[in-house]
């Protein structure tokens, strides 16, 4: 996505498609929803509490039929016990609400992130609070959980909740570093084998060219963050899935308070589709893997996205009744007029 | 029978032999057991609808799922015998509450002990945005009608109005009317009719008894609006009141007198 072009013809790199391609994936730009039509996707990382509704609307008109939310900081560090627990909470209540009217079915993992691991006072007690939240319908995994600047707390707390997730049953989502990478994600893998967990109950996040190989040769999943600047381009992602294929691949936007695309995986799916990528692989890494591999907590029931919404009119929004008919009232955003 | 039984009895009607053991090994646990069975049931029970038209400490059960049926026995069976255990019990699962565990919650308040301790859940209840939640305190759960003030009990029903919410499915919508509540429909009404909007044609049933010159007015307005719902709840209210210019009025409006309709012609 930050690819400058020009660039890349002086020097060529390895994930440059065909002089064609490149063509026709900047001539689309504006209706790029074409190439995805009748596909439906699973975006298995986005914080929506940092989105708006306009979000949720573009999501569900993209095609994205249900996400997961990972537990995460909030872009600066919480003071106290009660205002994880009123976190955890929202993401089991009130946004998995929000998100239900808007026809997007919603699931989240749970878990003490890895910057907030460093303030050992407090994570012993969010510690304590975890099991309460695990074993809540529609938690998937603990999550998103791992290394950030790669200390021993975080180690501690990385431990103890690889620990709770067997317990559980549940699957774990491992945040990777943004710096030194490689290194966080190899010891996140041993230490995941070290306790015994199968790799296939992992799903190694955030990871790059660098990453993929030896996650895919261990057995891991591995997930892939589209977003702008900062992790991976829809471009490098289509080169990935050209030399790597579909099996254990998923795709996310892990879209939230910086400047991420909430879009990101179905834009991806396009992109995948105008490089001549099988709609089978397309389907898999932006839909059916990741529900594969967090399916194995028990707690996702794909009738609940994959059939036509259910119109309850007893759930109403705020005075509002967003679904009526499966039509979310829609608001003309060039209109002058508010009515 | 005590409610608690009636509850497992009527679980036993639902529940599979394998569901049944269940929620019996975990009634005899201790408290860590229960809560997390509560918070658990959805992974052991099914979420089979009840029909049913009994009620259970008049708590109609029917339409709800086996597992809220569970928990909400569940909740039945902790040991109240000591006031601050007990309280820090179950605020403990209605701070850390999902929303299908919040439900169970709200609708079990009918049968926890010290109703006076839970009416602010009751009330946050009211305040919720979450629909479901919202409902479980608004519809068949009689905690309302026994334990809101007039307050409380006028911005149930109002914000059931106002969100376009079936509100005879309140239960004791008509033994707790009252002057104040008909005063804010017709202020609401004002707010609605100003804006081009409308209200609930039978929102009107809970005037009747409490007319004035100010809510006749409004009748008069219903009598002329485009709606026909309106003019039907106009000439309802006017055939209910003992307010004389009502009764009077309803003498101009003949094509609507001995019609055979009643509020539930308007219950949507």
């Amino acid at each position: 996505m930050c690819q400058k072009h020009s660039e890349i013809s002086q020097n060529p790199s390895h994930f440059e498609g065909t002089a064609e391609e490149l063509v026709t994936s900047k001539t689309v730009q504006a209706n790029y929803a074409d190439y995805t039509k009748g596909m439906k996707f699973f975006d298995p990382h986005i914080h929506m509490t940092s989105r708006t509704t306009d979000d949720y609307t573009a999501l569900i008109d993209a095609g994205v039929v249900a996400i997961i939310e990972p537990a995460f900081w909030l872009g600066q560090p919480r003071t106290g016990l009660a205002s994880f627990k009123d976190y955890f909470s929202s993401l089991v209540g009130w946004e998995r609400f929000r998100s239900s009217q808007f026809g997007i079915k919603h699931y989240c993992t749970i878990g003490l992130n890895s910057r907030e691991a460093n303030n050992q006072a407090l994570a012993e007690q969010v510690m304590e609070i975890l099991p309460l939240f695990l074993y809540k319908e529609g938690v998937v995994g603990v999550g998103e959980i791992g290394f950030d600047d790669q200390t021993a707390a975080e180690e501690k707390y990385y431990r103890l909740q690889l620990e709770l997730s067997k317990e559980a049953g549940l699957p774990v989502q491992v945040h990777t570093p943004h710096r030194d990478k490689k290194k966080g994600t190899e010891l996140s893998m041993a230490i995941a084998l070290e306790h015994g967990i199968d790799p296939s109950m992992v799903i190694i996040d955030h990871n790059n060219e660098e990453t993929v190989e030896s996650v895919l040769d261990k057995g891991f999943w591995a997930a892939f963050t589209i977003y702008p600047f900062t992790k991976m381009g829809n471009e490098r992602m289509v080169e990935i899935v050209k030399k790597y294929g579909s099996e254990r691949i998923m795709v996310n936007s892990a879209a939230d308070w910086g400047i991420s695309d909430p879009l990101a995986v179905p834009k991806t799916a396009a992109l995948m589709k105008i490089r001549g990528i099988s709609d089978e692989d397309i389907r898999l890494v932006t839909y059916q893997n990741a529900i594969d591999a967090f399916a194995q907590s028990a707690q996702i029931n794909v009738t609940d996205f994959e059939t036509p919404v259910v119109i309850d009119q007893s759930l109403k929004f705020n005075g509002n009744t967003v679904l009526r008919g499966g039509q979310i009232p829609r608001v003309d955003k060039n209109s002058l007029i508010i009515s | 029978m005590s409610y608690s039984v009636q509850l497992f009895e009527k679980i036993k009607e639902y529940a599979s032999p394998k569901e049944i053991s269940w929620v019996e090994a975990k009634t005899n646990g201790n408290i860590q057991v229960l809560q997390t069975a509560f918070v658990a049931t959805p992974r052991f029970v099914s979420k089979t609808i009840i029909s049913s038209t009994e009620t259970i400490n008049d708590v109609s059960i029917n339409g709800w799922t086996l597992d809220r049926l569970v928990r909400v026995y569940l909740l039945t069976t902790l040991d109240s015998s000591d006031k601050a255990i007990y309280k820090k019990n179950l605020d403990t699962l209605f701070e850390t509450a999902e929303n299908n565990e919040a439900v169970a919650l709200i609708s079990a308040l009918p049968f926890f002990a010290y109703p006076d301790y839970w009416l602010l859940r009751a009330t946050d209840a009211v305040r919720s945005n979450i629909g479901l939640v919202f409902d479980a305190i608004a519809f068949q759960n009689p905690f309302p009608m026994q334990h809101f003030s007039e307050l409380a009990w006028n911005q149930l029903v109002l914000k059931c109005i106002f969100n376009g919410k079936p509100i005879h499915n309140i239960q004791g919508l008509n033994e707790r009317a009252n002057q104040a509540l008909a005063n804010s429909i017709s202020n609401l009404a004002h707010e609605r009719w100003a804006a081009g909007r409308t209200i609930p044609a039978q929102a009107w049933r809970l005037v009747s008894k409490f007319m004035n010159d100010a809510i006749f007015e409004d009748i008069c307005t219903l009598f002329v609006s485009q709606n026909s719902n309106d003019n039907i709840a106009a000439a309802l209210v006017c055939s209910e009141t003992d307010f004389f210019a009502a009764k009077e009025e309803l003498k101009n409006h003949q094509e609507l007198q001995n019609k055979n309709f009643s509020w539930a012609t308007l219950e949507v």
